[in-house]
C-alpha cells in the first residue's frame, strides 16, 4: 500500500511537470480508433452497439487497436472531456455516433488538428447553428432513415394485412423523426399500391424523450398493445428494449404481438420461449458498416475529409435484414421489389414532415 | 494532538484508502494493474492545466450539493432532495438567463438569485412538511425530486426548447453564462466557470453560520437535540424550515453553476447525480463545510480522471464507474470506520489498566 500512497504522492505534486512527457507511450504504424459513445450504454442494442461493431471488425480486419469512452453525462463539456481523453491516449481517429456530437465535433476539429473525425448522423455546427463547417479532418455521415423506415413500413403492412400499429421515439430529433416519417409512408404506400388495411392514429405516435427509459418503453408499448396496436415501430434505443420486453412477455402468453426493430437487426433480441421472436422485421442503417469504411479509407489513405457522405438505398446503406424468418417469403419477394424501386429512383420517399403524424 | 477534533480526518483518510483498496481488487481481478490504472486515474484529473480546470469545474456542483446535505444534517435532516432542488435552481436560472436580455454584470446576479430561490422554495416545502406535520423529510425530499424532474420534463420543451431539439432547452447567451473568457484562457479552454468561486465562498458563509453565529448554534442544537434546544426556548420548527431553505439554496446554486455553468443548456430526463453524490461528499467530509470541499475536489478528480484511465488501460469504462461507486460506498461506511476506531480505542485503554 505504501508504494501505491507514494505513486500517488508523487504523481499529484508533479501533476503539471508530467503533462509535459505525457503522451510518449511507443509509437506504433498501427492506427488506434476510438469511439465516444452517445446516451445509453455500448450494447443498446442499437447506435452504440451498431458503430462498435463495425470498429471491432475493422479492429479483427485491419489490426488496429480499438478503444471506446462512455461520457459521465450528455453534455458538450462531457463528450468533449472523452475526446480529450483518448486524443491524449493517442487515439487519433475518433468516431462519434450521433446528432448530439455535432457541436463538439466543431470544436474539437480546431482543437485536434491532427485527429481525424468520423461523426455519424451529424454535421459540425455552432450550438446557435449559425455556422456549419467541417474542416479537412472531420466525415459526416448521414442516412436515409426515412427509406429504411418507409420499408419497414411496407413489410409491416404486409405481413400485417390489417390491424393498428403504432410508433415509438426516443428523442424528437431528426434520424428519429425521419425513420418515423418513412414508416408512415411505406404504410400509407401498402395500403393503396398493395390493398392492404393497416392503420397508424395519431394517438399511437410517441416520442417519449429519451434513450434509456426501458421502463416508460415497456409502458407506453403495454398502453398501445392494450389499444389494440399489433406491431410497433420503435426507434427509441433503450425505449425500445422495454418495449420489446413487453411484447416477449405478451407473445409468450399467447397474444399476436409484433415489434418492428431499428438501427441493427435486432431479431435476436426478440427472441423468447420456444425460440420465437417478436421482431417482426428491422429497420436497418448500416452504421457498422459506415464505420468500418471510413477506418478502411482512412488505412488506404483516401479518407474523405470535409465531406458529407449519405448511405441510402442506393449504396446499400439502409434496409431490411437479410434474414427475416418472421415475414413471408410473398412479403419478402414484394418487399425486395420496392427496395428495387427505391434504387431505381421509381419510388421516392420524402425526408420531411408534410401532413404526416408528428 | 487533540484526538478528537481530527478523528473525522482519519475516519475519512481510512475510508478512501479501503475504497481504494478494494477498487484495486477489482481492477487486478478484472487482469489490470492497479497502480497503472491509479496513476492514470490521477494523471487525468490532474496532469494538465485544462485537465486541473475540468476537475474543479466538476467538482463545483458537487461542493455545493455536499454541503447542502451536510447543512441539512448539522439540523439532524436528511436532505436527499439536492438533485430535484438542483434542477429547479437550474430551470429558473435557465429560464430568467433566455427570456431576459441585459449586460452580464446585471443579469448574472439575477439569475443566480432565481436559482438560489428555485432551490430554496424546493427545500421549503419538505421543510413546512416536517415543521408542521411532521412529515418525513427523505420521503417529501425524495418525492420533490420526481416533481421538479417531471416540471422540468414539461416546461423545457413547452416554453424553452431549442429550434431542432426538443430534448434540451436553447443554449444560454453569454450573458448569463458563468464561463468567462479570462479564466477559461487561464485553464486552456477548459470547462471552469465563476462557480468555483460562489461555491468556495459559499463554504465561507456557512462554516461562519454554523460555527460563529447564534443562528448556527440554534441550527446544531435542533440537529443534537430537538427537545432540549424546545425546552431551552428556541423555536424547534422555525429552525427546520430555516435549515431546509437554506440547504435548498446552497443546491439550487449548484444547479446554477451546472446549467449556466459546466453545461450551457438545461437537458429533459436526467436527475442529475450530483445531489446523491453530494451525500456521499457530506457524508465523508464528516458534514463539516471545509471537508465538503476538500472531498468533492476528490471526487472531482475520480470523475475527471476516470476516462483518462479507460483510455490508457484495458479497464472498460463500466468498471471505471464501479471502481468510483466502491470508493463512495466506502465513504458512506464511515461509521463503521468510526465503530472500529472506538474499539480499539477500548482496547488500548483496557490493556493501559492492566
Amino acid at each position: 500500500m505504501k508504494k501505491i500512497a507514494l505513486v500517488l504522492v508523487l504523481f499529484l505534486s508533479f501533476a503539471t511537470v508530467a503533462f509535459a512527457s505525457g503522451n510518449k507511450e511507443s509509437v506504433s504504424s498501427k492506427m488506434k480508433v476510438g469511439m465516444v459513445t452517445d446516451a445509453g450504454t455500448i450494447d443498446d442494442k442499437s447506435f452504440n452497439q451498431g458503430t462498435w461493431e463495425g470498429i471491432l471488425k475493422a479492429g479483427e480486419d485491419f489490426g488496429v487497436t480499438v478503444k471506446y469512452l462512455k461520457p459521465t453525462g450528455t453534455t458538450e463539456a462531457d463528450y468533449l472531456k472523452e475526446i480529450g481523453n483518448l486524443y491524449d491516449a493517442g487515439y487519433k481517429f475518433i468516431v462519434t455516433p450521433g446528432f448530439k456530437f455535432e457541436t463538439t465535433i466543431y470544436q474539437a476539429q480546431d482543437k485536434y488538428k491532427d485527429a481525424k473525425f468520423v461523426l455519424i448522423d451529424g454535421t459540425p455546427h455552432t450550438p446557435d447553428y449559425a455556422t456549419f463547417r467541417a474542416e479537412k479532418n472531420v466525415v459526416s455521415i448521414f442516412f436515409a432513415e426515412h427509406e429504411s423506415g418507409f420499408l419497414a413500413g411496407v413489410a409491416t403492412a404486409l405481413q400485417l394485412k390489417e390491424g393498428s400499429v403504432g410508433f415509438i421515439g426516443g428523442m424528437e430529433i431528426p434520424p428519429v423523426q425521419k425513420f418515423n416519417w418513412g414508416f408512415q409512408q411505406g404504410i400509407a404506400y401498402a395500403n393503396s399500391n398493395k390493398g392492404t388495411k393497416v392503420m397508424l392514429k395519431s394517438e399511437n405516435v410517441i416520442y417519449q424523450g429519451t434513450f434509456s427509459e426501458v421502463a416508460a418503453g415497456q409502458q407506453l408499448a403495454a398502453q398501445m398493445f392494450d389499444k389494440g396496436v399489433t406491431a410497433i415501430f420503435c426507434a427509441a434505443g433503450g425505449v425500445g428494449v422495454g418495449a420489446i420486453n413487453e411484447a416477449k412477455s405478451r407473445a409468450a402468453a399467447g397474444k399476436n404481438v409484433w415489434i418492428v426493430g431499428v438501427d441493427v437487426d435486432q431479431y435476436a433480441d426478440g427472441v423468447y420461449e420456444g425460440g420465437k421472436s417478436v421482431i417482426l422485421t428491422s429497420a436497418m442503417k448500416k452504421i457498422g458498416t459506415a464505420a468500418y469504411d471510413m477506418i478502411d479509407a482512412e488505412l488506404k489513405g483516401n479518407f474523405p475529409g470535409g465531406e458529407t457522405l449519405v448511405f441510402n438505398a442506393v449504396n446499400d446503406g439502409v434496409g431490411l435484414p437479410v434474414k427475416n424468418p418472421n415475414l413471408s417469403s410473398d412479403v419478402i419477394k414484394t418487399v425486395d421489389a420496392v427496395f428495387a424501386e427505391l434504387k431505381k429512383g421509381s419510388i421516392k420517399v420524402s425526408d420531411e414532415q408534410g401532413n404526416l403524424i408528428k | 494532538m487533540n484526538s478528537d477534533k481530527l478523528r473525522p480526518l482519519w475516519v475519512a483518510l481510512i475510508s478512501v484508502l479501503l475504497g481504494l483498496i478494494a477498487g484495486g481488487i477489482l481492477m487486478a481481478f478484472t487482469g489490470n494493474n492497479p497502480v497503472e490504472g491509479y496513476i492514470y486515474l490521477f494523471k487525468g484529473g490532474l496532469m494538465s492545466i485544462e485537465r486541473i480546470g475540468n476537475t474543479l469545474a466538476t467538482a463545483t456542483a458537487l461542493i455545493l450539493t455536499g454541503l447542502s446535505v451536510a447543512f441539512a444534517f448539522r439540523t439532524g435532516l436528511f436532505n436527499i432532495g439536492a438533485s430535484g432542488q438542483m434542477l429547479m435552481g437550474g430551470l429558473c436560472a435557465t429560464a430568467l438567463g433566455l427570456s431576459l436580455n441585459l449586460p452580464k454584470p446585471v443579469l448574472l446576479p439575477i439569475v443566480l438569485l432565481a436559482a438560489i430561490i428555485g432551490g430554496g422554495l424546493w427545500g421549503l416545502i419538505p421543510g413546512l412538511l416536517k415543521a408542521r406535520f411532521n412529515v418525513h423529510e427523505v420521503v417529501a425530499t425524495i418525492m420533490m425530486n420526481w416533481i421538479a424532474f417531471w416540471t422540468v420534463n414539461y416546461a423545457v420543451p413547452s416554453f424553452f426548447k431549442g429550434e431542432y431539439l426538443e430534448t434540451e432547452s436553447r443554449n444560454i447567451g453569454v450573458n448569463a453564462s458563468l464561463r468567462v473568457e479570462w479564466l477559461t484562457k487561464l485553464f486552456n479552454g477548459s470547462y471552469i466557470n465563476l462557480g468555483i468561486f460562489l461555491a468556495i465562498l459559499s463554504i465561507i458563509v456557512i462554516a461562519i453560520i454554523l460555527n460563529r453565529t447564534v443562528l448556527g448554534f440554534q441550527l446544531k442544537a435542533v440537529g443534537f437535540n430537538k427537545d432540549s434546544a424546545k425546552y431551552a426556548g428556541m423555536n424547534v420548527n422555525r429552525n427546520i424550515v430555516l435549515s431546509m431553505v437554506i440547504a435548498g439554496s446552497l443546491s439550487g446554486l449548484a444547479g446554477a453553476t451546472f446549467y449556466l455553468g459546466y453545461a450551457s443548456n438545461i437537458q429533459i430526463g436526467v436527475l442529475p447525480s450530483q445531489g446523491f453524490d453530494g451525500i456521499a461528499v457530506a457524508l465523508l467530509g464528516a458534514n463539516s463545510p471545509y471537508g465538503a470541499l476538500a472531498t468533492a475536489i476528490f471526487f472531482g478528480i475520480l470523475h475527471s480522471g476516470k476516462g483518462f484511465m479507460n483510455a490508457m488501460t484495458s479497464i472498460p469504462p463500466e468498471i471505471g464507474d464501479t471502481i468510483i461507486a466502491i470508493i463512495i460506498y466506502f465513504a458512506a461506511t464511515s461509521l463503521l470506520i468510526h465503530k472500529f476506531l472506538d474499539k480499539i480505542k477500548a482496547f488500548i485503554k483496557g490493556a493501559r489498566k492492566k
